[in-house]
């Protein structure tokens, strides 16, 4: 089963979340701070699939910080970015430097659970290719 | 006076000496000017003498100080209208010419007015300032016919000028004085009609400007607009207005140069529109730039009423205009430190907006998501026909909360907003009190509650809803800071010295009542204390954490100040500190 976590200092975002999340059948954990999220990150094993964190908790650039920890704890573990509406930098900066993509929060008319179960099942997808790929070349380095 | 004692006086320096002396040392310009008189008398051998005072404005001679025999109160208290004619006294026509008079033979003198039976001859100088203008007559007359000569005369002359001397080091004093209380009254100005005022009063009557107006340079619509007067214009204050370049004033204001002019109606300059004083009797004109910083910020000048006696000239001298200047350059250096208090109070609340914005979106933002969150399963339940009853109540019930939420911060936002929109009246502190604490206070609680309301308290001027808030905050905050029981204080006084040192440095000479509310709770940390009145600080989970911003703000507006004074741990302190005074509920008072 997938495992994903979950990063916001909003309890009902969390929650809201996870019960999106677990009704794809993922198994969800959760973390209200940026430094409880990259405690998890760091000590639960095996590593997460996907982190999904709030751009803006402690600090304007807690996203980032948590995108390194996940980054350094396993290298193939997909992020995507929670922000608020029309305040996208620091989150294209976290797509930059790796993160998968980010999601608005109010995007009006939009559905953005349903925005975000998407991108998951993505997110998961490249996971997925990039061990795939990461397999075949150990398997073709092992042949030679 | 024989002539051994007149040479002695001459031989002896210690005369001049002790009247110098005295001319410099004393403080009073009453023994100075009596000292000599009598002096006078004495050296020059007169019976009597007296010594008369110009009044400028009525052309008067006062009699003020007599020395020698036969003076009567009725004698004393007379005043001696000015005049060169003849027939119409001796000292009045020397106080017209400003030359020396000397009567040797009052009988046959064609000036001469009698007043005492034994008087045959009389010899009067005038007192001469360094303007040439005659301060007052010096007189002194004799029993024996041709009594003064030339040494009398110069003698006299030059007590006269002593006595000149010591009126121009007392008329100094007085400006410096003026000047001293000037500086005083804008220490600390804040921004009162009141201060304003007061410095034209004290300007025009120590230093002799019979009319005295402000005019101020409105940035919006960049003409000079009256802004205090004490004449005639006094009901024309924030209307009356000259166009920069327009006027006397106007071009004071245009060229940032001092205006000085003795006639001014026939002035090409002149435009007459705001006088103080009717054209025909507006004797003398000056005007001088009030210079800023960053420019000139108005204009302030002084009229003189046209003399009506043609040897006291009313024309403004030099030192008038380095008064003038003077108090021009104290005035800017203060409204100059208003305007940047303005800007700063701006510049605040602006950072404030900004905060308060970003903070809103942001809480509003994740209300709104969680909402969806619920309205996204609730979609999803329906669809895939798995709505139970209790799911269905449970999500409802979430997404109500979710709403009640987001308008809670709604209503905070508005009334942050509005906080400082107030709508004057005149209130009753006491009551709006008593019914705050009635609404606030629960019916049945654990808490006493002990209200102590001072006896005759002022009514002040204030927004009665808006207040009324902060006191339901307040009450509140106790209540539900002490759930089991203790006591809420609720006091109304006049605000005493201790707690007037929590206002502002500008506003600590005025006039304020306060209300406390005092509670045995938990208290307000330490560590808390500078962050009580910040937005969105809270340690409550309801709505922003704006309600003590909110209350802090209606105070500010008010012109008044809220603090805590507490101890951690025993119990919160709250005094609210709002201003009285009678001038306080006029309708144009600024809305920030």
């Amino acid at each position: 089963m997938c495992r994903i976590l979950v990063i916001d200092d909003e309890e009902a975002v969390r929650n809201a979340v996870k019960r999106r999340l677990e009704r794809d059948g993922y198994k969800v954990d959760t973390a209200e701070t940026q430094a409880a999220g990259i405690e998890a990150i760091q000590t639960k094993r095996p590593p997460y699939d996907v982190v999904v964190t709030d751009m803006v908790m402690e600090s304007p650039t807690s996203g980032l910080e948590v995108l390194q920890a996940a980054l350094s704890s396993d290298i193939f573990t997909e992020l995507i970015v929670l922000t608020a509406y029309g305040n996208v930098a620091n989150a294209v900066e976290c797509m930059k430097r790796g993160a998968f993509d980010y999601v608005e929060k109010n995007i009006p008319g939009v559905d953005v659970f349903e925005l975000l179960s998407m991108k998951l099942q993505q997110a998961l997808e490249r996971r997925k290719a990039s061990l795939v790929t990461l397999r075949r070349i150990e398997q073709y380095t092992k042949g030679k | 006076m024989n002539s051994d004692e007149y040479n002695g006086i001459i031989a002896d320096p210690a005369f001049f000496a002790g009247i110098s002396r005295l001319v410099v040392t004393s403080d009073s310009i009453d023994e100075v000017l009596q000292t000599i008189l009598e002096h006078s008398v004495r050296v020059c051998g007169a019976v009597r003498g007296f010594l008369a005072i110009v009044d400028h404005d009525r052309g008067e001679l006062d009699v003020r100080y007599t020395a020698g025999e036969g003076w009567s109160e009725e004698k004393r208290l007379d005043r001696l209208k000015v005049s060169e004619e003849t027939g119409r006294g001796i000292t009045s026509h020397v106080a017209a010419t400003g030359k020396l008079y000397n009567a040797e033979c009052v009988d046959n003198d064609p000036y001469y007015i009698k007043s005492f039976d034994d008087v045959r001859s009389e010899l009067a100088v005038p007192l001469i300032d360094s303007h040439k203008r005659t301060r007052g007559v010096l007189n002194v007359e004799s029993s024996k016919l041709s009594a003064f000569g030339a040494d009398e005369e110069r003698l006299a002359s030059a007590l006269a000028d002593f006595a000149a001397i010591a009126l121009k080091i007392s008329r100094h004093r007085q400006r410096e004085k003026a000047l001293v209380q000037i500086g005083k009254e804008l220490h600390g100005f804040t921004d009162s009609q009141v201060i304003l005022q007061k410095v034209l009063d004290v300007a025009a009557e120590a230093l002799k400007f019979e009319d005295c107006s402000l005019f101020l340079i409105d940035r919006a619509t960049d003409k000079l607009v009256l802004r205090a007067s004490r004449g005639a214009l006094k009901t024309r204050i924030g209307q009356a207005s000259y166009d920069i370049g327009e006027g006397l004033t106007g071009w004071t204001a245009k060229q940032a140069a001092a205006v000085r002019v003795s006639d001014p109606s026939s002035d090409p300059r002149w435009a007459g529109r705001f006088q103080e004083l009717p054209t025909k009797d507006v004797g003398a004109y000056m005007a001088v730039p009030i210079q800023g910083r960053s420019g000139l910020i108005g204009v302030l000048r002084v009229q003189r009423k046209k003399s009506p006696y043609k040897w006291f000239p009313n024309d403004f001298t030099d030192d008038d205009e380095r008064i003038l200047t003077t108090i021009a350059g104290q005035l800017a250096v203060a409204l100059d430190n208003v305007r940047l208090m303005d800007q700063l109070v701006k510049t605040e609340r602006l950072a404030a907006w900004g905060e308060m914005s970003a903070r809103s979106a942001h809480m509003i933002g994740n209300r709104v998501f969680a909402i969806k969150g619920d309205v996204n399963e609730l979609e999803y339940m329906i669809q895939s026909n798995s709505l139970g009853e209790g799911e269905a109540r449970k999500l409802t019930e979430s997404i109500k909360n979710g709403i009640f939420l987001l308008e809670e911060i709604l209503n905070e936002f508005r009334e942050f907003v509005k906080a400082t929109q107030l709508d004057l009246e005149e209130v009753d502190l006491n009551e709006m009190v008593r019914e705050a604490v009635e609404e606030g206070f629960p019916k049945r609680s654990q808490t006493r509650l002990n209200l102590k309301l001072a006896e005759k308290l002022p009514r002040i001027c204030a927004d009665p809803k808006k207040l009324k808030r902060c006191f339901c905050e307040l009450m509140e905050n106790s209540v539900n800071f002490q759930p089991d029981g203790g006591e809420i204080s609720v006091t109304t006084s006049i605000a005493d010295a201790r707690s007037k040192k929590w206002l502002k440095p500008g506003q600590q000479a005025g006039r304020y009542v306060q209300v406390r509310f005092e509670d045995n709770g938990p208290g307000i940390r330490q560590e808390n204390k500078p962050k009580i009145f910040n937005p969105f600080f809270t340690s409550r989970a309801k709505g922003m954490g704006l309600g003590l911003s909110i209350v802090k703000g209606i105070i500010d507006a008010h012109e008044g100040t809220i603090f805590e004074s507490g101890t951690p741990g025993k119990g919160a302190k709250f005094t609210i500190l709002l201003p009285y005074e009678e001038s306080v509920c006029k309708s144009d008072r600024k809305r920030k």
